[in-house]
């Protein structure tokens, strides 16, 4: 938008800390900045949706009435709107809106996937499998039931992030009661082959939970069409409201699982506790804006991505794609570049005014490169120095060419003061240098 | 046919509030969204897909105004770094233009 980009409008002093220059400065963390950098972090979280805050305020304001009151027009008002909620959530996906449970979000979504399924069948089914690249909230809930003596595997994951079938069927057993495979990767968006591993569950009799935090509402996605058994999604990754998410059980044929929470038995005894309704009225505006605008959204994501990573590729050398190149198995919102010859930590330095991830955990002690990128099996020079741009509804053009210029130019910039870089200018081939000390 | 002057002057208002919302990405958002909008329902003749069509845009141009007060209000007082950088230039124009 030229209107907005090329000339913005004139800058509004800000009425605290202004100086002279008409703006002012933002000082956090000992980093100082000019203004908001630009937000390329949608799998982090995304803002709502203004249709999304519209919904919930009346739910917090007036009508604050319990969900579960069962005398009074307060009460009366709450449940309605829960339940609208449920059946726009449920209709996103394909699914009944008695199978679909409100919880805090993901995380708490696949805790109980895995460890409720787990627990209800611990005595004929002691075996669960999932993934390397999961993220951490599935990881650990299988550790959790590895420590009381259940049996996990971790299956290896393709170079780029797909999970094969053959390894799949390989590790099923009979034993087995669950098979946990995210649908879309928040570090690389590789798509998973979501409707064959169903398919594949469903034959030997196993349970199927996908975590599709970064899936619903941005992919098409139909429990039924893809026979999954247990679906995990979050508020924040779809412009919904953060600490609110759903879990799918599927009811025919029926998925029994331990609650993790007791309490006041809500939501069919699987999850105590009172519904929030302000948020659970934001996830289901959320779902169905995601149903009405996804073909756009869509559009629009696959768009920016191809000016960005033809941006950036066309102006440098030595840029690596973390994830499937082909664009029908990654979600294009997510694109993940290793840039070789830079150091991790100065590149994300300079890259302040642009809001990205970073493969390298840079900011904490331990300097442990993603365990993502290393199953991809990712050399850790260039997992420290792999950038996640992520996409979504609201990124504009600008921010794109915005974020290539100071990529491109910060990567050339490093490079220049880099030894290695010269040489690799000269031929040298850096792989054949024996170094004397790693 | 004042189904169609509706829809226009519908159109036309959403571009103008749009305008004026206070956040960046939204303004972009609403102009690009009311366009494809627009597009998308110009071959539209069945009349009561037509009065429904009506109905949404009548709502989303209020929620854009009711919206538009509640981030005037709680937006941030700092500006995004595109919309201070006057010097900035983009490689190549964004292509829409209002
Ligand atoms: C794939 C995936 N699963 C789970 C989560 C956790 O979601 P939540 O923040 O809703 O607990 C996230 C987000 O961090 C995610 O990307």
């Amino acid at each position: 938008m030229r209107g907005f980009a090329a000339a913005p409008q004139p800058v509004e002093d800000a009425d605290h800390g202004g100086s002279s220059g008409g703006s002012s400065m933002i000082e956090k963390k000992g980093i100082t900045l000019r203004g908001v950098p630009l937000y390329l972090d949608m799998q982090a979280t995304t803002p709502m949706d203004p249709r999304v805050i519209d919904a919930m305020l009346p739910f917090m304001t007036e009508q604050f009435g319990n969900p579960h009151s069962r005398t009074h027009l307060y009460g009366w008002e709450s449940e309605e709107a829960v339940e609208d909620a449920r059946a726009k959530i449920a209709r996103l996906i394909g699914a009944d809106p008695k199978e679909i449970i409100f919880t805090s979000g993901a995380t708490e979504s696949n805790n109980t996937a895995i460890k409720g399924v787990a627990m209800y069948y611990k005595d004929k089914k002691r075996h669960v499998i999932t993934t390397q690249t999961e993220h951490k909230c599935v990881l650990d809930s299988c550790r959790w039931l590895q420590q009381r003596g259940w049996d996990v595997t971790y299956l290896p994951v393709r170079p780029d992030g797909m999970l094969d079938m053959s390894v799949l069927e390989a590790a099923i057993r009979p034993d087995t009661a669950l098979v946990s495979v995210m649908a879309v990767n928040n570090e690389i968006g590789v798509v998973q082959p979501i409707s064959e591993i169903g398919a594949l569950c469903r034959s030997k009799g196993v349970f199927f939970h996908t975590d599709g935090a970064q899936a619903v509402g941005k992919l098409p996605l139909d429990v039924n069409a893809s026979k999954i058994d247990l679906l995990s999604l979050s508020g924040h990754k779809i412009y919904g409201p953060k600490g609110v998410g759903a879990l799918y059980v599927r009811r025919r044929p029926r998925v029994r699982m331990e609650p993790l929470m007791s309490g006041g038995g809500q939501e069919r005894g699987l999850r105590s506790g009172t519904v929030p309704t302000p948020l659970v009225v934001g996830l289901g505006a959320a779902c169905e804006v995601a149903a009405r605008d996804m073909q756009s959204d869509l559009a629009h994501v696959r768009r920016l991505e191809e000016r960005l990573r033809t941006g950036i590729t066309s102006q440098l050398q030595g840029v690596m794609l973390n994830g499937p190149s082909d664009l029908a198995l990654r979600y294009p919102g997510n694109l993940n570049l290793s840039f070789a010859y830079v150091e991790g930590e100065s590149l994300i330095m300079g890259l302040k005014e642009i809001a990205v991830s970073s493969g390298s955990a840079c900011t904490s002690a331990s300097l442990e490169p993603s365990y993502v990128l290393r199953a991809l099996g990712v050399e850790e020079e260039l997992a420290h120095t792999s950038i996640r741009y992520g996409m979504g509804r609201f990124t504009t053009d600008a921010e794109v060419d915005r974020a290539i210029d100071m990529t491109v130019s910060h990567v050339n910039k490093l490079r220049e003061m880099s030894p290695l870089w010269e040489m690799v200018q000269e031929g040298v081939d850096i792989k054949s240098i024996q170094w004397a000390q790693h | 046919m004042a189904a169609a002057n509706e829809a226009r002057t519908l159109f036309r208002a959403l571009l103008r509030e749009g305008k004026r919302f206070p956040n960046y990405n939204l303004r972009d958002f609403i102009q690009r969204r009311a366009k494809e909008s627009f597009r998308e329902s110009a071959g539209v003749t069945d009349p009561s897909a037509v009065q429904s069509l009506l109905k949404r845009g009548r709502e989303e141009l209020e929620l854009v105004k009711r919206q538009s007060t509640v981030y005037g209000l709680y937006g941030r007082k700092f500006k995004n770094v595109l919309e201070l950088d006057l010097k900035f230039k983009p490689n190549t124009p964004a292509a829409s233009s209002a």
